[in-house]
């Protein structure tokens, strides 16, 4: 596929109290067009994608509410898959621009967290869980506890992995002004903070996040800009204990061997990726599942260094989901702005040198749906 | 004739002693236990409540009895401690434990003598041929005033006791029931914790219908005390037991088997039913045993059981006895009743 | 929490529930609850082996420190969560160490 992204837009993730979702849809989506040479005119259709603004607000009808606010007057959705809302979005759009029935596109991914109370906003984000999991007291954090716990009784993995995932992505996020969390951590913050679901401690678990991200797809491949050249997805039991095993996210696997295949390239091609570090298990557990190294040694992975800014594969270079923030339906496209920003060279200060192949890694729930994305320049 | 088929019963785990709960509130231990004879009590986690309890209780019965739920055609839980004041416990109760549909369900309340307001109520259905098993059950998660004398001894725990007329373990020979408007012990609707009338609630309230009731019975059976080798009497405390048994003419030897008050304090409408449930854990075939529980407001009911041949072969499958129950312990200190307390007010 | 007609249905696939054995193979401490279970903080929660299928369930009555991999568990009724003032109670499957 020859898919482009001609134009993107981000706002600043964090605790954004004088700005409503709309505010920050429309922010981004404002930035994507004007960066893009198009008009409104030239957008056949509106992709929205957001988790939480039904059960928060009671706001629904998101894509048309957006793409009238926007002045757009074609087509729009509202795409919901938990976290991996922003991730399907952009696939089903690409899906839109492939069969030809759209030329120009706008995706943007929004939430807005910091409104809610953190028990409304915990049990709210186990939608994305099953009926069972909520019913035994479950939260996300837990629910990813749970698989850290699987992957340190059968691999040895240690607390000491997980923190060296978050260290590694607070020092990206250091060098990223839309951040959350600009600053680095140490090890000794990250090991000795308040646990919130052993062996999680806060500083194992992405944040509650305001924030938005859009992007102009385009199936015009003369466009200026970065190929989408593979997207996939790839579902699993909603319920973790329905999982065929805990020590992976098989759904991970499925959709990554899909999207390189479209993509003509394979994982040692890839030059940096984006992925859903959630929790800090989840990197890992990434970094096994899409072939960056083996099953069971994604700790030692990440804690020999090979992941961080100038290693061998650098990963998450925004500062992940746990540093740069986790607007829940933002994060998917967040991931394709910053992939696409290092193609085009323009990522400052955390600029991969040599960057041409990316790929972005997005998971909603537990392991139930993942979007994987490969660009290229 | 009718009697006990089978029995179960649950004990919460968790333990507290009197020092404990005096130490919350600034107040000598030693007095308390002296002049209560409680030393520790049951204590039901902040997940539990009377119709869990109960489920425990009612599912030991079926299992040691071999029942299958649905053939059981009458159910009533007595408590004080109902978790709906309109919605009946024993519905719910009765669907967990696959009861289907059709049986009667009556929700009891008569302080501590509720549950076996049950088993008189619930033997009638059974002689006049109308089912053929019935489940009786006295639960309670029993409420006290926190700093309130009531807390050193009220406690939690269910018993069930299934009736029916063949392999019963136990006759129910004969029974009575004394009653009368006292108000030694009350709680309204609109109130929280239950009010007590001080030292109303010995003589002319426990004593009087815990005498009257059993020398009714004596004459009605044309026995007397040593005719049993067993007797359980409601225990809100040690000493009243001990004395009623005294005045009757038992010794401290006929009480033995049934006494737990010590050990787990009162569970109000389970009090009586778990002495008789710890008695038959340990009774032999052809033994006689007296029973008379009381409930405030008030009333006593007693009872006469012979022990039948089929108790040994029970005995054996019973693994959950009272006894075991009673060892397997763990020691609290006061943090799980204050929880306890902010969960059920909603404070 | 649930409605009254969730609850309903829900109470009827309970009986089968009633005394089974499995084993422990995961567990966590949650120390953040998410709204009507804060006032059980910290609690634990498994999945649970029964043989046929695995489920996600709270485990009471016992301490962190009790727990261990392929612990026998066995299932109790117990409340789940807090109702609110004018719900009704849903009860439901939790596990205890056997």
């Amino acid at each position: 596929m020859k898919i482009k992204v001609a134009g993107t837009g981000l706002t600043k993730f964090g605790e954004l109290w004088s700005k409503d979702l709309l505010d920050l849809a429309l922010d981004a989506s404002n930035d994507a067009i004007n960066e893009s040479r198009l008009t409104k005119n030239d957008i056949d259709a509106v992709f929205m994608a957001n988790m939480l603004h039904g059960k928060l607000t009671g706001q629904d009808h998101l894509g048309a509410l957006v793409a009238s606010s926007l002045g757009i007057k074609g087509a729009s959705f509202r795409v919901e898959g938990a976290c991996a809302s922003g991730g399907l979005a952009v696939h089903l759009a690409i899906q839109s621009l492939l069969a030809g029935t759209y030329k120009n596109v706008l995706v943007v991914g929004a939430e807005k967290m910091t409104d809610a109370h953190v028990s409304e906003i915990i049990s709210a984000l186990m939608g994305a869980g099953s009926e069972q999991e909520r019913k035994a007291g479950l939260t996300f954090p837990a629910l990813y506890a749970l698989m850290a716990k699987a992957h340190m009784q059968k691999f040895g993995t240690t607390r000491n992995h997980l923190a060296s995932v978050s260290v590694k992505n607070h020092y990206h996020a250091s060098m990223n002004e839309k951040a959350q969390f600009p600053f680095e951590v140490s090890m000794e913050k990250v090991l000795e903070s308040p646990v919130i679901s052993s062996p999680f401690t806060l500083f194992d678990a992405s944040p509650i996040t305001d924030g938005a991200g859009a992007v102009i797809l385009t199936s015009d491949s003369t466009t200026p800009g970065v190929f989408i050249t593979g997207s996939a997805v790839a579902t699993d039991s909603v319920d973790l204990s329905s999982r065929k095993s805990l020590l992976e996210i098989a759904a991970t696997k499925q959709a990554s061997i899909k999207a390189l295949k479209q993509a003509g390239v394979e994982i040692k091609d890839i030059h940096l990726a984006e992925v859903h570090d959630c929790f800090t298990i989840a990197e890992i557990l990434a970094m096994e599942d899409l072939g960056f190294c083996k099953k069971g040694l994604g700790g030692e992975f990440v804690q020999k260094g090979h992941t961080r800014l100038g290693g061998k594969i650098p990963v998450n270079t925004s500062g992940g989901l746990k540093a740069c923030g986790h607007p829940v339906a933002a994060t998917g496209v967040k991931q394709i702005i910053e992939i696409t920003h290092q193609l085009q060279k323009r990522a400052g200060k955390r600029q991969v040198e040599g960057a041409n192949v990316g790929l972005t890694h997005n998971v909603g729930g537990s392991g139930a749906t993942v979007v994987v994305h490969i660009l290229q320049s | 004739m009718i009697g006990i088929v089978s029995y179960g019963v649950y004990i919460p785990k968790f333990r507290i002693k009197p020092s404990q709960i005096a130490k919350t509130w600034g107040k000598e231990v030693s007095e308390i236990e002296k002049s209560l004879g409680v030393f520790e009590k049951a204590v039901a986690s902040y997940d539990e409540d009377a119709i869990t309890l109960s489920i425990e209780a009612a599912f030991r019965a079926l299992l040691n009895g071999e029942i299958d739920p649905k053939l059981i055609g009458g159910i009533t839980i007595g408590s004080e401690s109902h978790p709906y004041v309109v919605k009946p416990s024993s519905t719910t109760v009765a669907e967990i434990l696959g009861m289907g549909t059709d049986y009667l369900a009556a929700d009891l309340e008569f302080a501590c003598k509720a549950g076996t307001a049950g088993i008189q109520l619930l033997s009638g259905l059974v002689s006049q041929g109308k089912t053929k098993l019935v489940l009786a059950i006295g639960s309670d998660v029993a409420q006290s005033k926190p700093a309130d004398v009531l807390e050193y001894t009220a406690s939690s725990a269910a018993a069930a006791f299934v009736l029916g007329k063949t392999n019963t373990i136990a006759s129910i020979v004969d029974f009575t029931s004394f009653s009368s408007d006292t108000p030694d012990f009350w709680r309204k609707d609109s109130e929280k914790f239950p009010s007590h009338a001080g030292r109303f609630t010995g003589s002319p309230a426990y004593f009087d219908h815990v005498l009257h009731a059993s020398k009714h019975l004596f004459a009605k059976t044309k026995m007397t005390a040593q005719d049993f080798d067993h007797v359980i009497f409601h225990m809100p405390n040690a000493k009243f037991p001990k004395e009623a048994a005294k005045k009757l003419g038992f010794n401290p030897k006929q009480l033995a088997a049934g006494f737990i008050v010590e050990k787990i304090g009162n569970p109000y409408s389970a009090s009586s039913m778990v002495g008789l449930a710890a008695t038959l854990d340990v009774a032999k075939n052809g033994q006689l045993i007296f029973m008379c529980s009381y409930g405030s407001g008030a009333g006593s009911d007693a009872f006469v059981f012979e022990v039948t041949p089929e108790i040994k072969a029970y005995q054996k499958r019973n693994t959950e006895t009272v006894a075991r129950q009673i060892k397997n312990k763990e020691y609290i200190d006061y943090s799980l009743i204050a929880k306890n307390i902010l969960t059920k007010y909603k404070i | 929490m649930s409605t009254p007609v969730a609850i309903w249905r829900q109470h009827k696939t309970l009986s089968p529930y009633l005394n089974k054995v499995g084993k422990l193979i995961v567990w966590t401490k949650i120390f953040v609850a998410p709204s009507g279970f804060e006032h059980q903080t910290p609690y634990l929660v498994g999945i649970v082996d029964f043989g046929d299928h695995k489920m996600p369930l709270q485990i009471v009555d016992c301490e962190e420190a009790d727990l261990k991999l392929n612990l026998k568990v066995i299932t109790v009724i117990r409340k789940i969560g807090k109702a609110k003032a004018e719900d009704v109670i849903e009860y439901g499957v939790k596990v205890k160490p056997l």
